[in-house]
């Protein structure tokens, strides 16, 4: 009971470490291609914490396994549509800096 | 065979969505282009059928429910459909309908159109799956659903640099805010370790008293979260800067969806969300006791609904193009209905137990699901109208447009309708949505806190008749400039969705008496669950 206690922290904290890295990510940097990659870790954040939430003594919950299957399922969804964003971007502009793309208001 | 019914609408849609690359192929071959805009009509249109006849199935003050595969709650997928459910479900595939009739000739420039209809109706399948979705994570899957297809279809003009650049924009701010509630759910599950709403209420209800700190800690946290996440689609400020470029972006057919229903989607997961989980019910239902919340959410809806009225009404007056003018009144008008559900549960949480307050309570909820219909239905003609100009003049300035009602008489009118009713000039219905919220604000006085949200409210939508009247004077009476003097009547499959809608708009109002007495119906189903 003490090392599940001990282990919900550890990860708890993994999960705010790894959402502070994915949101800094995202606000800080002037690549495109890194804040797809910002996206990416903050996705990998959340479904840390549904696997975290669903710790207990018999293993992890089978309804948070499959509800991280499914998470992880629509984080690709996502990715495959930002990159293609990217891409799309990069034809219109020839380069994947945030600052170039300030012709709308951010 | 009721509950099987359920199913019938997301099966017919996600099917036809799936089919249509082979209907392509098939059209190729058949050398008869129009095959996929008939299926998914038809598709759109069955769905409308099935969700008709879904509404009568449901017993009276009652819900239908279905488990996917027989795992029954707290485990398993679970469909959970009420009066408001069908309520919103028939709104979105109407919209769709339309919308789909109107692509019709405006879409027919573009090419990979089997893409687009493909995703217009996954787009709908999204929405009518959050719509009837019992579970919390169920809700989530087809929340990401919906936003990954009006993510493509903002950017489906992929050759212009603003289509790409505004969906770009629009896919880092809404997955953040997707991931956001996704983290608020999760915290949920970690607290009842299940995610069936119904069932989460009543763990909540056995343990109200025995909870531990940290979980009570949680609990507020996991709503503040969930408010937030799900504000950002619902473009309440401060994260509403998406939405003025991702609007007037996206082709005019998918700007009146996203304006009309899809904003109105996050409202619809936020409002089931908090109310079915924080309003402690007493189970059974005894007629005496009323849905008491646990978090003071409804405070920080009124803060949030009210500064988005505020600050959207400031920035609308600069606007210079129609879009960007017509996608301001959508935030403006998400604040009214943000703030419509913020003031019901405001009093269900101060004033526990009082059948007045109840009442009061019941009316600015009705009237915040009221302007939910009243604004799909006005933004989106405004949008299928911006898209006839656009389609004829080829620009949304507004200074340039001047005058253009004259040479398109028949659309003109109709959007001078839909302008009314968003302003809410007395007889239309546009009126009374906006009379409910500020009844269900001013029934107690000794509130300063209610009272003084209300007035501002009220102050910002006697502002806002204002400009749309302006609006209106701008399109229909000032003289036309030499742009407009080329100009003719729309094409009639894109005069057919303005037309319907803006005679819906005068319908909505002879409807009234009719109409209110569901709307409370949909109401007490959100508040005090069936």
């Amino acid at each position: 009971m003490q090392d599940l206690a001990q282990l919900q922290t550890i990860y708890t904290a993994t999960v705010i470490v790894l959402a502070a890295i994915g949101l800094y990510c995202i606000i800080t940097k002037r690549e495109l291609l890194k804040i797809v990659i910002g996206i990416e870790i903050l996705t990998s954040a959340v479904n840390l914490n549904i696997m975290v939430m669903g710790l207990s003594d018999s293993g992890v919950d089978a309804l948070a396994q499959s509800m991280t299957v499914f998470s992880m399922t629509i984080g690709a969804c996502v990715a495959a549509v930002a990159l293609a964003l990217v891409v799309d971007v990069f034809r219109h502009y020839r380069t994947t800096d945030v600052r170039k793309l300030r012709r709308l208001k951010w | 065979m009721e509950s099987q019914l359920i199913m019938y609408p997301i099966v017919v849609l996600l099917t036809s969505a799936s089919i249509i690359p082979l209907v392509k192929i098939l059209e190729d071959y058949l050398k008869f282009k129009r095959l996929k805009e008939l299926l998914t009509m038809s598709s759109i249109a069955v769905c409308l059928l099935f969700l008709l006849t879904l509404y009568k199935q449901i017993p009276a003050d009652g819900h239908l429910e279905v488990s996917l595969l027989g795992f029954n709650p707290p485990f398993g997928v679970q469909f959970y459909v009420d009066e408001f459910s069908v309520y919103m479900a028939v709104i979105f595939c109407g919209i769709g309908l339309l919308v789909a009739i109107f692509s019709y000739r405006y879409m027919e420039v573009d090419t990979g159109l089997d893409k687009y209809y493909g995703l217009l109706l996954t787009l709908i399948t999204g929405m009518v799956g959050v719509a009837f979705a019992g579970d919390l994570f169920n809700l989530y899957v087809f929340w990401e659903l919906m936003c990954i297809s009006s993510y493509s279809l903002v950017s489906f003009r992929k050759y212009r640099w603003e289509a790409v650049e505004a969906g770009f924009k629009y896919l880092v701010m809404s997955t953040i805010g997707s991931l956001v509630s996704l983290y608020g759910i999760s915290l949920i599950y970690g607290c009842f370790k299940t995610v069936n709403m119904r069932e989460i209420a009543v763990r909540l209800l056995l343990a109200q008293n025995a909870f531990e700190q940290s979980a009570v800690l949680s609990l507020y946290l996991a709503t503040i979260l969930i408010i937030c996440g799900f504000a950002v689609t619902a473009a309440l400020v401060p994260f509403h800067t998406w939405l003025p470029d991702a609007h007037p972006a996206a082709p005019a057919s998918i700007s009146a969806m996203l304006s009309g229903v899809v904003i109105k989607t996050s409202v619809y997961a936020m409002s089931r969300i908090l109310f079915t989980i924080f309003s402690l019910v007493p189970v059974g239902g005894a007629s005496n006791s009323y849905p008491v919340p646990m978090v003071d959410y409804g405070f920080i809806l009124i803060v949030l609904g009210v500064l988005t009225i505020t600050i959207a009404n400031i920035m609308i007056i600069q606007q210079k193009d129609l879009k960007r003018f017509l996608a301001f009144s959508s935030i403006v008008n998400m604040g009214y209905i943000a703030s419509g559900f913020g003031i019901a549960a405001y009093l269900l949480y101060h004033y526990p137990g009082q059948h007045y307050a109840f009442k009061l309570a019941v009316t600015a909820a009705s009237g915040a699901i009221m302007h939910i219909l009243n604004h799909a239905v006005g933004k989106s003609l405004l949008f299928l109208y911006s898209g006839c100009i656009v389609h004829e003049a080829k620009t949304r300035d507004i200074s340039k447009i001047e005058g253009i009602g004259r040479k398109m008489p028949v659309t003109g009118i109709s959007s001078s309708i839909g302008l009314f009713h968003l302003a809410g000039i007395p007889p239309l219905a546009g009126f009374w949505s906006k009379l409910f919220i500020v009844w269900g604000g001013l029934g107690l006085l000794e509130n300063t806190f209610l009272v003084g949200s209300t007035i501002i409210v009220v102050l910002n939508s006697i502002y806002a008749a204002g400009y749309y009247v302006w609006l209106m004077q701008r399109i229909m009476f000032n003289k036309s400039s030499s742009v407009v003097e080329k100009v003719h009547e729309a094409p009639i499959s894109m005069m057919i969705p303005v037309v319907l809608l803006s005679t819906t708009c005068i319908s909505l109002t002879i409807l009234l008496p009719w109409l209110i007495p569901l709307i409370e119906n949909a109401a007490l189903a959100l508040m005090v669950g069936g």
